[in-house]
């Protein structure tokens, strides 16, 4: 079960799998507040850091216990697990709103594309209806990332043969925005 | 437990969110997934063995909150859930988000220290160098 380092590529290929298994797929959000980690150890700390001692050691004291993030789609049928993790305030509203836009692809919605952060899944899915934009390169490139996560090799040919077969507008988003990521 | 509505939902989920932000430790479950039970569905067949790629019409989402207590905790569970119809999707993001946003507020806050740090500093060299 992979962790994505970008958000965007896991709202990617949750989109992918939410496209091939709709009815299953589910995605569980976990927000966990664990302790903060324990201070390093005194003496250590004077001697790496001898000039700021109280500053820093006042501010360790005051440390809050931490919040973490997961968000976590999983398929029971096929075993796919696509996790993201964070521990940034600044990112959950922008998650939540992915969590919207893979909402409507569950629901079964068409997604339209929209002009926020979100565009990585603004690709359209419309029922039955294939955007005949996808070529057959851009099939195989949305199918080879919804495999790539999955541990039994039987079910990750399904679902690449799914992905495949109603995946041209998914292919071609995933596309554009990986240039993005490596940039 | 049957489904809340909305108000009721978010209104527990803030509760549920609170009761975190009083302990140092604990989660928060939330859930969401195609809601597919009693609903008038298409079943596969040979000539559309994947009839749920394409509903006839959209489904609703069930959306499902606990706190992830169970075994010998189970007495403190608390389990939300709600259904949200397809035409309410936006509604209820927009106000889930706010929500979230407010409970969870043990996340990191954004750093501004060291954009902070280095306006200061141009600050000074922007003062200092007509002096000298």
């Amino acid at each position: 079960m992979p962790y994505y380092a970008k958000s965007e590529d896991w709202l990617h290929q949750s989109a992918l799998l939410l496209q091939a298994r709709p009815s299953t797929t589910r995605i569980t959000t976990r927000y966990h507040i664990k302790p903060a980690r324990r201070l390093p150890k005194p003496d250590k700390a004077g001697v790496a850091a001898p000039s700021q001692p109280e500053e820093t050691q006042q501010q360790q004291e005051a440390k809050p216990p931490r919040g973490h993030l997961v968000l976590k789609t999983y398929d029971p049928a096929s075993g796919v697990t696509l996790k993201y993790k964070t521990s940034k305030a600044a990112e959950v509203t922008r998650l939540v709103q992915m969590l919207g836009t893979l909402g409507r692809r569950m629901a079964g919605v068409a997604v339209e594309t929209t002009p926020t952060t979100t565009s990585g899944g603004g690709d359209e899915v419309v029922m039955g209806e294939a955007p005949p934009v996808g070529g057959e390169s851009e099939a195989a490139a949305g199918g080879s990332g919804a495999q790539t996560p999955t541990p039994t090799p039987a079910a990750g040919g399904q679902a690449q043969a799914v992905a495949g077969a109603g995946a041209g507008g998914g292919g071609g988003g995933g596309k554009g925005k990986k240039k993005k990521g490596k940039r | 437990m049957g489904h809340l509505t909305h108000d009721e939902f978010f209104a527990k989920l803030a509760d549920l969110f609170n009761a975190r932000k009083t302990k140092a430790h604990g989660a928060v479950y939330l859930t969401q997934k195609r809601f597919t039970f009693n609903q008038e569905e298409t079943p596969s067949s040979e000539a559309d063995p994947f009839a749920d790629l394409h509903p006839a019409r959209p489904l609703p989402i069930l959306i499902r909150a606990t706190n992830g207590k169970s075994k010998e905790h189970r007495a403190a569970k608390v389990k939300l859930s709600t259904v949200v119809q397809p035409q309410d999707l936006d509604a209820f993001y927009a106000r889930y988000a706010e929500v979230c946003k407010v409970g969870m507020a043990a996340l990191k806050p954004r750093d501004r220290t060291k954009r902070k740090a280095k306006a200061k500093k141009r600050k000074v060299g922007a003062a200092g160098l007509p002096t000298s």
